[in-house]
């Protein structure tokens, strides 16, 4: 099994050819020509070398798992010319208390030498994921006084 | 590197047989996205048909300049009379009936030669990157449920016409995890915008997978079972097609090989040192670094055995760089200022002039005033 690139290629090199032009690449000319990527390993969708996580043989990404609570993927240094073994995928649900899934996020990206620059954006982003999962605060009803009270209790 | 990895070759039900076969020495190829673009923006012309507007097109009439006097432009006009054509102006790209500005012409240079050596390194080194996991996702390619890549099925499933009935083509694209890629095409489908639409390109749509084969083992049939599947494309491996290994000049095509076809390869293009036995003069294009990760060159004992120790510490001072505001940090304040310490220790800025009235004028002043 080759476990690793061949020796005429490595990220640097990838991404040198992908950086202009690839798959996940959005490119916008509003806001001064922004750049994201739709890259589910990159962890601020910007396109980045550093986010870059189909480019480099260590990421983790971090996404909205569909019952609650954040999926986590990270690649497997093992299996890269295999790319359905290559994704090592554990999923914190969402009744986990929010510090105990990001104590875990921040122990399974940084532990063990693997990628610690991305432990804060894994983080945030699990963070940015919980926030958004909670329920959605109805909007108070209208308490209308003075003249625009009389208007309503005529109408009424 | 310490011997050349192997592949696993796949059955056709996307089981690995056990069989492995040692990797070609194509896919150690440089790659070179410059040369493959282009070399592709050459082979990409030449299935070109030359067109042209005719050669008379807007010089069927006998028009004549009026010349000056007849306070109307010189341009050539209609003769004769009769009719509203007559009078009317002429030839000229500018007129109503005219020929165009600079008709095309059918010895326009439609087709580009490509030199054989260029389109050989080219086709070498798609192969080569279509070994790049990344590489094929970076192209769009739905990869993830692939057993590992390169992807080589076993010969063996293409016996007794296998694969020559669609409906079983697909069953073993199904079977080895390309059901993802298909479905990806299936749904690109759509109308192609402009002209093009009449033009006998009238939808547009992702490419799939290439199925690599060699006919002298596999046979033929299996092309008619994979031709009608959307986006899948077949090639036979002595004849590989750089606009088919790198669509639009883009590296990193999916291929389906067949095990025959990927035993071929050493045979079709040999090594660096060992010549193709097929093409004429032709020895694989040579890396010019031998390991191309830079980090792991730069971690590597023999360069960290060799460098000196950093100099400094972890953190530099950078004194004479960074402007600190001497209102908000003291021992800046105090450097520029020694007086600040007892200003401070003395409140003196918050002290007010508490002295009174100022004193009276004496007269003796009062009257010197007002003598000026």
């Amino acid at each position: 099994m080759p476990h690793t690139h061949h020796s005429n290629v490595s990220p640097d090199l990838v991404w040198e050819i992908v950086r202009n032009d690839n798959a996940f690449l959005v490119k916008r000319k509003s806001n001064g020509g922004v750049q994201f990527s739709r890259d589910p390993l990159n962890l601020q969708n910007v396109n980045s070398r550093k986010y870059a996580g189909f480019v480099n043989e260590r990421a983790v990404g971090v996404n909205e798992n569909e019952k609650g609570g954040v999926t986590v993927t990270s690649k497997k240094t093992k299996h890269i010319q295999r790319p359905a073994d290559s994704a090592h995928t554990v999923t914190y649900s969402g009744n986990k208390t929010g510090r105990k899934t990001y104590k875990a996020v921040a122990n399974m990206t940084a532990k063990a030498g693997y990628r610690a620059d991305l432990r804060e954006a894994a983080v945030s982003r699990v963070s940015a994921i919980r926030r958004s999962q909670r329920p959605v605060k109805p909007t108070p009803e209208r308490k209308p006084r003075g003249k625009k009270a009389k208007v309503v209790d005529e109408e009424a | 590197m310490s011997g050349r990895p192997t592949v696993t070759i796949h059955g056709s039900d996307g089981a690995p047989t056990g069989a492995t076969h040692a990797m070609p020495c194509v896919f150690q190829s440089p790659i070179r996205p410059d040369i493959v673009q282009q070399v592709h923006t050459g082979m990409a012309k030449n299935k070109r048909q030359p067109y042209s507007v005719s050669e008379k097109a807007g010089h069927q009439t006998s028009a004549e300049s009026w010349g000056t006097g007849r306070a109307v432009a010189r341009i050539p006009r209609v003769s004769g009379g009769g009719t509203h054509r007559a009078g009317q102006a002429a030839f000229g790209n500018m007129c109503r009936s005219g020929r165009m500005f600079a008709p095309t012409k059918i010895w326009r240079k439609f087709h580009i030669k490509v030199n054989q050596g260029q389109k050989r390194y080219a086709t070498a080194s798609a192969v080569a990157a279509s070994a790049v996991v990344p590489l094929l996702m970076a192209r769009g390619h739905q990869v993830s449920g692939i057993a590992e890549v390169p992807l080589v099925v076993d010969s063996a499933v293409f016996d007794d016409t296998y694969c020559g009935k669609t409906q079983e083509a697909v069953a073993l694209l199904n079977a080895v995890g390309a059901g993802d890629e298909l479905a990806k095409v299936k749904g690109s489908k759509k109308l192609r915008a402009g002209k093009g639409k009449l033009r006998g390109r009238r939808h547009r749509q992702r490419r799939g997978p290439l199925v690599i084969y060699d006919p002298e083992i596999d046979g033929k049939d299996l092309v008619r079972g994979f031709k009608n599947i959307p986006g899948v494309e077949t090639c036979s491996v002595y004849a590989l097609n750089l606009l088919q290994l790198a669509p639009g000049g883009h590296l990193g095509r999916f291929v389906i090989w067949s095990s025959a076809a990927f035993k071929a390869l050493d045979e079709i293009y040999g090594s660096t040192t060992k010549p193709s036995a097929l093409k004429k003069d032709f020895l694989l294009p040579s890396n010019v670094v031998a390991q191309a990760d830079l980090t792991r060159l730069i971690n590597s004992s023999e360069i960290q055995s060799v460098i000196r120790a950093p100099k400094g510490g972890a953190t530099t001072k950078r004194v004479s760089v960074l402007k600190k505001n001497p209102l908000v940090n003291k021992q800046i304040m105090l450097r520029l200022n020694p007086y600040h310490s007892a200003f401070v220790k003395n409140k003196l800025g918050e002290q007010t002039a508490d002295e009174g009235k100022p004193p009276k004028p004496t007269k003796e002043f009062l009257t010197q005033v007002h003598e000026l």
